[in-house]
């Protein structure tokens, strides 16, 4: 985006839909953006952070602890009178959805757009949840965008509704539209939208209980009026003609699948196209008029049936109720394609089905947690390893993660564990694995649960000082935040402390003496002992973020080598590898980032730092 | 109009190639839209990005659809061919002898030789640039990579296209 700044407007550039979506939040005049990273949401706030510097505007920008607290704040600018937009994505609403809920009741002030992107697939999330029916289950209008250029109009969209009817809205970008790019034409920002101080009354921003059920009232009479009056409820045509007898209704990414395939195809170009912008709260009668007109209506929507629930008679409706539409999983091409063959009764297709043989995905070479894993495993045999969300996931390819359930589980979860089957049972051996930044989401008031009940566990903290795997984003424990402004550190020594932990340990992960010290301890302090939760900190920074030093040693395998395969196997660095062909193992020089973790971990000590 | 798979490892270079196509499709004027991987999947797994010059609305390219397929990794060459049409095109990154409809370039060692095995992506778009029209041409991505500041990135990436080009006319030569 490091144009030159003599551009005149409109311009019209390939921008990424979380490009879009960000410049669609400068221009709409918006003061205060939050977020907390999560594929496919990340790059929103990236991208506010380069229009603010290109534009030299002067948005407050802040990656927050967590999408409940990054709500908060938000929710808090809108009262005070300015537009403010938080983005997250869909499992992050789940992490917010206290405040989202309340927030509908009681309305905003400043135009307030809460971004969620979903990810059906799906391809780097727990669940496929859809999260427009999340919005229908708070009451909340929902835009659902079906491209890059799409995204951007409905963010201004989004808040000029939000501050016509007082309401949050929510925009829900799908990973095709989030990671899609376009040429997308934008113009000018507006100045910020200031609609006057904050005005305190407490019947309705911090009503009791009596209060509520006015405002529920009110939410309900807002949305009647959304669904009723406002056009973009109702389905309009994109494609085909009225001449059919059968129509489609679709909405989102995957009506861009369906505008590519009906045009495509001379057997379906007749075919109505009717997209809704607003799939929530839709205009009943409108769409169920559409149905009525028709021997037979499709509706294809992404992820769940939220078209389809709103129309009361569904009789020649085919969707996924009808079973006609997969219950899960992506609605690829392929798949839409041969929905819509079979809805006309065209003959399917004669694509092949790929044969994949995908590679699994795997720590980088000079990860410090892959170090901190092997060592996991081999002090902790026959224990179980409750693991957490974030890059370390993939310590399942040591052996060394057994769980995975959701921000911050992994410490609740230890508690579990080790309450469940008394202290002397073998079960009760547990190490948790967290990473800084989830730690900091979701991980502290475990922490302070699993102190307070005296669970005795190992936690090991990875701090790489980064969100490393949505791209490298600041943690509360970096000096500074999104738009790079100075921030306040928060030393995770001091708050580990003050949960209450009486056991921590520092350590290097590269020094393998130090990290099986600090491990073997911590295991005679929580394990043998039982005298709590230990904490070890394993700290060195993410090797993406560091500079590698070209002349770094490289290393290489020696001719003592017995082919044990214990580097191939219990390591699993992606420079080390099995030649098959000369039955070698070889250390590829251009991944090796010289660590020279291997050496230590070689029984045969057959790995050296080489001449390269 | 014209449909594009790139794939390979993360890491490799992917994204680029596919912005920087994107980003001269459009200063062309033309419609121009694509998907790319992103996630956990980067962490050295297998990725791809679809790339679609034209009229479309989608940015995921159909099985059975595409006119080249631009591989940076011979072993994942065989993940993406389905997307191919009859009569597609594939641009490989190998050591292997071209054959029909398989067009190779040792890449790798074309960007080693230059000094940054990363520029192994560049090498194989000017290789494959010089034998079909991509939606845009050898030239307009020669000049789009000229306007780069960083000198040296320029210097590099201009090579690496030059590169690639070399081994396509050489190729060429063979052919005819």
């Amino acid at each position: 985006m490091n144009h030159s700044r003599v551009e005149s407007y409109p311009i019209t550039r390939f921008l990424m839909g979380n490009e879009a979506i960000a410049r669609g939040v400068i221009e709409a005049g918006c003061s205060v953006a939050t977020a907390y990273p999560g594929t496919p949401s990340s790059e929103v706030m990236e991208s506010l952070s380069r229009w603010k510097t290109e534009l030299a505007h002067k948005i407050y920008l802040e990656w927050s602890i967590n999408e409940k607290v990054a709500f908060e704040v938000a929710y808090g600018a809108s009262l005070s009178g300015k537009r403010a937009a938080v983005v997250m994505k869909m499992v992050g609403l789940n992490v917010a959805s206290d405040p989202f809920l309340s927030a509908a009741y009681l309305g905003v002030r400043g135009g307030l757009v809460v971004i969620v992107a979903d990810d059906p697939g799906p391809h780097s999330s727990q669940t496929e949840q859809d999260s427009r029916f999340f919005a229908w289950f708070a009451k909340v209008p929902v835009y659902d965008p079906g491209s890059p250029a799409e995204a951007l109009t409905m963010t201004l969209k989004a808040f000029e509704l939000s501050e016509k009817y007082h309401l949050p809205v929510m925009l829900r970008p799908c990973l095709r539209v989030c990671h899609a790019r376009q040429n997308v034409t934008f113009s000018l920002p507006t100045e910020p939208v200031d609609v006057g101080a904050f005005e305190k009354n407490w019947t309705r921003w911090a009503a009791t209980p009596k209060f509520r059920l006015v405002l529920h009232g009110e939410l309900n009479q807002k949305i009647e009026h959304v669904s009723s009056m406002e056009p973009d409820a109702v389905p309009h045509l994109v494609s085909g003609t009225l001449k059919s007898r059968l129509a489609i209704i679709t909405s989102g990414s995957v009506s861009s699948h369906v505008i590519d395939i009906v045009t495509s195809n001379p057997e379906m170009s007749d075919l109505p196209v009717f997209k809704v912008n607003l799939p929530y709260p839709l205009n009943r009668n409108n769409v169920q008029e559409i149905v009525n007109c028709n021997d037979r209506t499709l509706i294809v929507e992404e992820t769940y049936p939220v078209i389809e629930l709103q129309l009361s008679d569904r009789t020649n409706v085919i969707g996924r109720l009808s079973g006609h539409v997969p219950q899960e999983g992506e609605l690829v091409p392929e798949i839409v394609d041969r929905i819509i063959r079979q809805f006309i009764g065209a003959k399917s297709s004669s694509e092949l089905e790929p044969k994949l043989k995908a590679r699994r995905p795997s720590l980088c070479a000079g990860c410090p947690h892959r170090p901190t894993f092997f060592m996991i495993k081999r002090l902790f045999d026959e224990a179980v390893y409750t693991g957490d969300i974030g890059c370390y996931t993939l310590g399942v390819n040591l052996s060394a993660v057994d769980t995975c359930l959701c921000m911050g589980a992994s410490i609740g979860m230890a508690c579990g564990f080790a309450k469940a089957n008394g202290e002397t049972d073998k079960r009760s051996r547990i190490v948790a694995t967290i990473g800084d930044s989830t730690f900091f989401h979701a991980g502290v008031p475990a922490l302070i649960n699993a102190v307070h009940t005296g669970a005795n566990f190992v936690l090991v903290l990875l701090d790489n000082n980064i969100t490393a795997m949505t791209g490298g984003q600041p943690t509360p424990a970096t000096g500074f935040t999104a738009d790079g402004s100075v921030a306040v550190p928060v030393n995770l020594e001091r708050l580990v402390s003050g949960c209450g932990v009486d056991f921590l340990e520092v350590v290097d992960p590269y020094d393998y003496d130090s990290l099986e010290d600090a491990l073997t301890r911590a295991r005679t302090y929580s394990v043998d002992q039982g005298a709590g939760v230990s904490v070890v900190i394993a700290r060195r920074p993410c090797i993406r973020t560091v500079k590698l030093d070209p002349q770094a040693l490289k290393f290489e395998v020696g001719a003592n080598c017995d082919r044990c395969m214990t580097c191939v196997r219990d390591l699993e660095c992606p420079a080390i590898s099995f030649v098959k062909k000369d039955k070698i193992v070889k250390i590829d020089v251009e991944q090796c980032t010289g660590c020279g973790f291997c050496v230590k971990v070689c029984p045969e000590q057959a790995i050296s730092a080489g001449r390269a | 109009m014209v449909q594009l798979i790139l794939c390979g490892r993360g890491g490799q270079g992917i994204v680029f190639l596919t912005r920087l196509l994107g980003e001269i499709a459009t200063q062309k004027g033309l419609d121009v839209i694509s998907s790319e991987t992103h996630g956990m999947a980067v962490r050295g797994g297998s990725i791809n990005s679809h790339l679609k010059i034209g009229p479309f609305s989608s940015p995921l390219v159909r099985t059975g659809h595409a006119d080249y397929l631009l591989s940076m990794d011979e072993s994942e060459t065989s993940n993406n061919e389905h997307f191919l049409r009859n009569g597609g095109v594939v641009f490989e990154n190998s050591l292997l002898p071209s054959e029909h409809d398989v067009f190779r370039v040792d890449a790798g060692g074309l960007a080693r030789s230059i000094g940054r095995i990363q520029l192994e992506n560049v090498v194989l778009l000017g290789f494959a640039a010089s034998l079909a029209d991509l939606g845009v041409s050898f030239d307009d991505i020669e000049e789009k990579l000229a306007i780069e500041k960083r000198e040296t990135v320029r210097r590099n990436n201009l090579m690496a296209l030059k590169a690639g080009s070399k081994v396509a006319t050489e190729l060429k030569a063979l052919i005819n």
